[in-house]
């Protein structure tokens, strides 16, 4: 395994046509920690994902990952270097059982080892998922869509994990089981995870670090202790 | 009785074939969300090039195998000049003039080459009056021969579809390309892949109505290619149980119209179906609605 230096991006910017969606982010994940990126709804948080992850264009900037410059390699090719991402608003494949989700999620990443094995951690890690191997995704439950979702970006242990908005549309009883599962992928794997959320106290419970998106710009930063202490936090978000 | 009996059976036989196209048009349909409308023009040339070759004294075998070779390899030219570029300009469905422009060029230019009447079409392995006989209807070998092959690539290609991973991708990047690629899935390669198997499917298929019909001529893979468009729409885009019910159904209405009232109504059917399908139930008999997540 390479030296983990972390995930550094320098000066980011993302267009779409006329519409700057992030401008000039700059921001670091140290290896084993969580990041949380806040903000409004349309700050640029999902852009700035799908810009790591290279499903939207840089139009300008540099991105590393352990000290490798990927700002140029296409989704895949940084999906196989170990960096995953699971997507806004549960987009699986709907309409594959919960076992061809996986097994989709393994086929081009996995660096040999037989896929039943993994499959079964699977099931052992959310017991639930066990009887519904044979479902089409689509049927699921919100929080158990997640949890396939989080299964299947885990499944080849990659070194960095992207989350956008975990907690979205599931039940506060859902969303601290999944966010303690995040807890517990980071403690015990050391993946460095980055997650966005607007809801700004869920994440900066489980994160070391954080940062505050407003109109693509990053207008505040550091410990996720001192940024959930801040009083003026909330004005920064609702004046997104 | 067995004047119904052998229209019905002639019609599933055909009907098969159409069934092929048809799997391969919602191939590429779902990788792409365009249709290959030159689709029927690459499967001509690709039966043309096979009369070509075997009047030069190549085996069957080996003539067949480059014809439909050339099919898929058509279709990866189809695919980089006819419908990427056009997908990078956003929303706009200019594929359907390109494509549509590629089948043209196409039947021009074996017209140029080749003449645009009707060049006969050897037989291959059976003879057109080769018959055997099931359970007292006489049923011609070739079109035994032709349902058997049919039947078979489906189930091959259903396989393919399910148990393998570039099949698996394959339907992944159908579903949510941008999830695909996350998921180390090279889409690019997988969607040029879509478009070999496609244009593969639609030699094979080109070749076996070529032999049923002892003749190819130019227009005729534009004829094929809507009938094997109306399958696909009649049985729903993209599940390979409906392009098997649409294609068959459509063969068999087509041969009992062709049988019963005249052989010029035969052709007219397809259209007349897609006209009420469209009207009555357009996402087809077993297809699923398409939704568009804002």
């Amino acid at each position: 395994m390479p030296d983990q230096t972390g995930l550094e991006i320098q000066g980011l910017e993302v267009r779409y046509g006329p519409v700057q969606a992030v401008r000039g982010v700059s921001l670091r994940a140290e290896p084993g920690t969580i990041t949380a990126i806040l903000g409004a709804n349309g700050a640029g948080k999902s852009s700035l994902m799908k810009a790591i992850s290279g499903l939207a264009p840089a139009s300008a900037g540099r991105i590393t990952l352990d000290g490798e410059d990927i700002t140029k390699l296409s989704p895949h090719e940084r999906a196989r270097r170990g960096l995953s991402h699971a997507l806004e608003g549960r987009r699986l494949f709907h309409r594959m059982s919960v076992e061809e989700n996986l097994r989709v999620a393994w086929d081009f990443r996995n660096r040999g080892g037989g896929f039943k094995t993994v499959a079964d951690r699977v099931y052992e890690q959310f017991p639930m998922l066990t009887a519904r191997r044979n479902t089409p995704a689509g049927m699921l439950s919100g929080g158990q869509q997640q949890m396939v979702i989080l299964s299947a970006a885990l499944i080849h242990e990659p070194r960095y994990l992207l989350l956008d908005e975990p907690s979205l549309g599931l039940a506060p009883v859902i969303v601290q089981q999944i966010f303690g599962f995040i807890e517990s992928v980071c403690r015990e794997r050391r993946t460095t995870i980055i997650l966005c959320e607007q809801v700004a106290a869920i994440a900066l419970r489980v994160a070391h670090a954080g940062c505050v998106l407003r109109r693509g710009q990053v207008v505040r930063s550091g410990e996720a202790a001192a940024l959930a202490a801040d009083p003026t936090l909330s004005a920064a978000y609702l004046g997104g | 009785m067995h004047f119904v009996l052998q229209l019905i059976f002639s019609g599933v036989c055909v009907g098969a074939v159409y069934a092929l196209i048809a799997m391969g048009l919602s191939l590429t349909f779902w990788t792409t969300r365009t249709l290959n409308f030159g689709q029927g023009s690459l499967l001509m040339t690709a039966s043309v090039a096979t009369v070509a070759l075997l009047g030069a004294g190549m085996p069957i075998a080996f003539a067949v195998l480059l014809g439909v070779l050339l099919a898929g390899g058509l279709m990866i030219v189809a695919e980089r000049i006819a419908i990427r570029p056009l997908l990078k300009a956003g929303d706009s469905m200019g594929w359907v003039v390109s494509t549509l422009g590629l089948g043209i060029f196409l039947q021009g230019f074996v017209s140029t080459v080749f003449g645009s009447q009707a060049i006969a079409f050897p037989s291959l392995v059976f003879d057109s009056l080769d018959f055997v006989d099931l359970a007292g209807v006489q049923v011609s070998s070739q079109y035994l021969a032709v349902l058997g092959l049919s039947l078979t690539l489906m189930v091959a290609m259903e396989l393919f579809l399910r148990r393998s991973a570039w099949g698996r991708a394959v339907r992944a990047v159908s579903h949510d390309a941008d999830a695909a690629a996350l998921a180390g899935i090279p889409v690019r390669r997988v969607i040029v892949l879509s478009f070999v198997a496609s244009g593969v499917l639609a030699g094979i298929a080109g070749v076996m109505v070529a032999q049923i019909t002892g003749t190819v001529d130019p227009g005729f893979g534009f004829n094929l290619m809507v009938l094997g468009f109306v399958a696909a729409v009649f049985g729903g885009m993209g599940n390979t149980a409906g392009a098997l019910v649409g294609g068959v159904s459509l063969g068999v209405i087509e041969k009992l119209v062709g049988g019963y009232v005249s052989t010029a109504a035969e052709h007219g059917m397809a259209f007349a179906i897609l006209m009420v399908i469209l009207a009555i139930r357009p996402q087809g008999l077993f297809g699923r609605k398409e939704f568009t997540k804002v």
